[in-house]
């Protein structure tokens, strides 16, 4: 099985991108307003900040980890731009530094996990409650709001009727999905996942390449950060609360396995989308939040007991 | 195509129609059209007696005027980017009005911009969107239907000051920072204490308005200053977390502790002796005249740009039931 792991997985992709068909078309049974195109790209804009966040999340977990501080690194590195910006910075120097920021965040849950050898879990949970005081202690927990018209044009703005936000998710989607199936890194990510021991003695350097992933899950969380500031017009330090659940969500709904190996930054693209999509449905439908909930949950548990059912019967 | 694709497809579907077919038949809008007007309120959150109480007023106005009301909000009240996209999605529906209890007084400018250029009257209701912000993006609203906090809290310095014979020390929790509900109970509790050279405030601390923060920072602040007379907190959840933190210490009935909302357990509380008083909002009187105003404006007439719900204080034996 583990062979053919780094190629396209058509069965398993294909598979949940029918399922995100599906659900679009009973939505356009059910809804006259779904399926139009400023509808569609709605959803997308929406779906932007997780599904930003859920690539660096796909990487982590291909190696076998998990990063729950995206959420409280996306606020961090929000409020440190936010504040940058308020001192009349250049806009390209304050975005630069908040990917920095997070990054150096997310550098750390790395070396944690690699040098120090903490469990993911435990390292990344630190660093949840970590950068989520250092951001309320930045902003002594006030939202910092209102920022250059140039700078909210990253969430408003629009080329070729395309929102700002849903091309950069498009650029972070097709690099990651390069990064992942064509370089000696993304290899080395998913041989990590398979076997730790195989890699190391094949001579990967493990702790490098585990360093770098969870860098860029982190600077991804910048990334974010940058589209939810500018979208609200402020920087909360309370933002992203949870999000790491959202993200995470995403990466199993798109088939990628929590035992590490395997996973696919298309399939991630489609786990995104369908929580998008049954957020909006559910919405279109004037369907309450706490049903909303149930629905979500009840998705992600049965996408991945059909997969497991199939590998099962595949293995 | 191989026979696991058939078998995502085939359950996914069955899943989807199971949850959107039954979903489906609870919602009250029947037709495909957007000709019947539809107004929709969206709050802070669904698990919060207050909102509730916002939501039958809304709900009792919405059926005598025969109107159809949507009623959604985000799972938790601060997720300010989470209110936004179920406006973005109410924008998409094409809802007639929309009636917003904002969760962050700046943040949700940007999704009233879009709401002015889909040309959807907005509402607001409870708290106030800031001013500036608003100006600075040239967005507009219909109107504020809300209580004033800020008498709200000038109300409460005034009955605690007067209880406390104009000297004393007095504690204060606050909520969370730069919200603008409790920032204004806090300007109006000060502008009247200022004037009472006798009171002393010894702390004043935020506990998020969370129960649990209330309780844990209220005992800081008994170690801090054993001999604190009185506490105002911005909130009556945050109230009554400080009240079992002085039960524990004893000092049950020597600290006068003045509440804000009435809430239904604050008001019990407040019977048994436990709270001096309490402020109280009328969320179900916010939900019913937001939507009446809402009807006024689909039937193309002016309505008040402020309007505003009486506060009113709420002591033992004088309860402010409505």
């Amino acid at each position: 099985m583990k062979s053919n792991h780094f190629l396209f997985l058509p069965g398993r992709q294909l598979g949940t991108l029918f399922g995100l068909v599906g659900l679009c078309l009973i939505l356009w049974i059910l809804s006259p307003y779904f399926l139009t195109l400023s509808n569609l790209l709605n959803i997308v804009e929406q779906s932007s900040v997780i599904s930003i966040i859920a690539v660096g999340m796909t990487f982590v977990i291909i190696t076998a980890g998990i990063d729950l501080s995206v959420g409280s690194i996306l606020a961090f590195s929000g409020v440190i731009m936010a504040s940058l910006l308020q001192m009349d910075l250049p806009l390209l120097v304050a975005l630069s530094m908040g990917l920095v920021v997070g990054s150096l965040c997310g550098f750390l849950n790395g070396v944690l996990v690699s040098k120090g050898l903490l469990p993911p879990f435990i390292a990344t949970l630190g660093m949840m409650s970590i950068a989520r005081g250092a951001a309320l202690l930045v902003t002594q927990g006030r939202p910092i709001s209102g920022f250059s018209y140039s700078f909210r044009q990253l969430a408003s703005g629009e080329i070729l009727q395309i929102p700002i936000p849903v091309i950069i998710m498009l650029v972070v989607y097709i690099s990651a999905h390069f990064l992942l199936t064509k370089t000696r890194f993304g290899r080395q990510v998913y041989a990590i996942g398979g076997s730790e021991e195989v890699s190391i003695l094949s001579g990967v350097n493990v702790k490098k390449v585990k360093a770098l992933v969870y860098a860029l899950s982190g600077g991804l969380s910048g990334l974010a950060a940058i589209i939810l500031t500018a979208r609200l017009n402020s920087a909360q330090p309370i933002a992203g609360i949870m999000y790491e659940l959202d993200a995470i969500a995403a990466t199993v709904i798109g088939g990628t396995s929590l035992m590490g190996g395997e996973g696919t930054i298309l399939g991630t693209l489609v786990g995104a989308l369908i929580m998008g999509v049954l957020r909006n449905g559910l919405n279109l439908l004037n369907v309450s939040s706490f049903i909303q909930q149930i629905v979500i949950g009840s998705v992600i548990i049965l996408a991945v007991l059909v997969d497991m059912t199939l590998k099962r019967r595949n293995s | 195509m191989n026979l696991r694709i058939y078998i995502n497809i085939v359950i996914l579907s069955i899943l989807g129609f199971g949850v959107f077919g039954i979903l489906g038949c609870q919602r009250q809008d029947s037709g495909r059209t957007n000709k019947t007007p539809v107004i929709a309120l969206v709050m802070k959150t669904l698990n919060h007696p207050y909102f509730l109480d916002m939501r039958r007023g809304a709900s009792e106005a919405a059926q005598n005027l025969n109107i159809q009301l949507i009623v959604q909000a985000a799972e938790r009240e601060i997720d300010a980017e989470k209110q936004m996209q179920i406006i973005e999605n109410l924008i998409q529906r094409r809802v007639s009005v929309l009636c917003i209890s904002p969760s962050g007084s700046k943040e949700i400018v940007p999704v009233i911009i879009k709401a002015n250029r889909a040309r959807i009257p907005v509402l607001i209701v409870d708290t106030r969107v800031d001013a500036a912000v608003l100006q600075e993006a040239s967005g507009y609203i219909e109107g504020f239907v809300g209580a004033d906090n800020y008498k709200g809290g000038q109300l409460a310095g005034k009955y605690l000051a007067d209880q406390l014979n104009g000297k004393g020390k007095v504690a204060i929790l606050e909520g969370i920072p730069g919200h603008e509900t409790g920032d204004s109970r806090l300007r109006g509790f000060y502008q009247i204490i200022q004037n009472y050279p006798g009171i002393q405030i010894v702390s004043s601390q935020t506990a998020n308005w969370e129960r649990a923060q209330g309780y844990s920072v209220f005992q800081n602040v008994l170690q801090a200053h054993p001999n604190v007379d009185a506490l105002f907190s911005c909130s009556d959840m945050m109230a009554l977390g400080a009240i079992e933190a002085i039960a524990e210490s004893g000092k049950t009935g020597t600290i006068k502790v003045v509440g804000f909302d009435a809430s239904l357990e604050a008001r019990n509380v407040v019977e048994k002796g436990l709270m001096l008083a309490t402020v109280a909002q009328f969320p179900f009187d916010m939900g019913k005249r937001v939507i009446e105003n809402a009807v006024l404006i689909l039937q193309g007439q002016r309505i008040d740009k402020d309007i505003e719900i009486p506060i009113q204080l709420v002591t033992k034996g004088e309860l402010g039931y409505r």
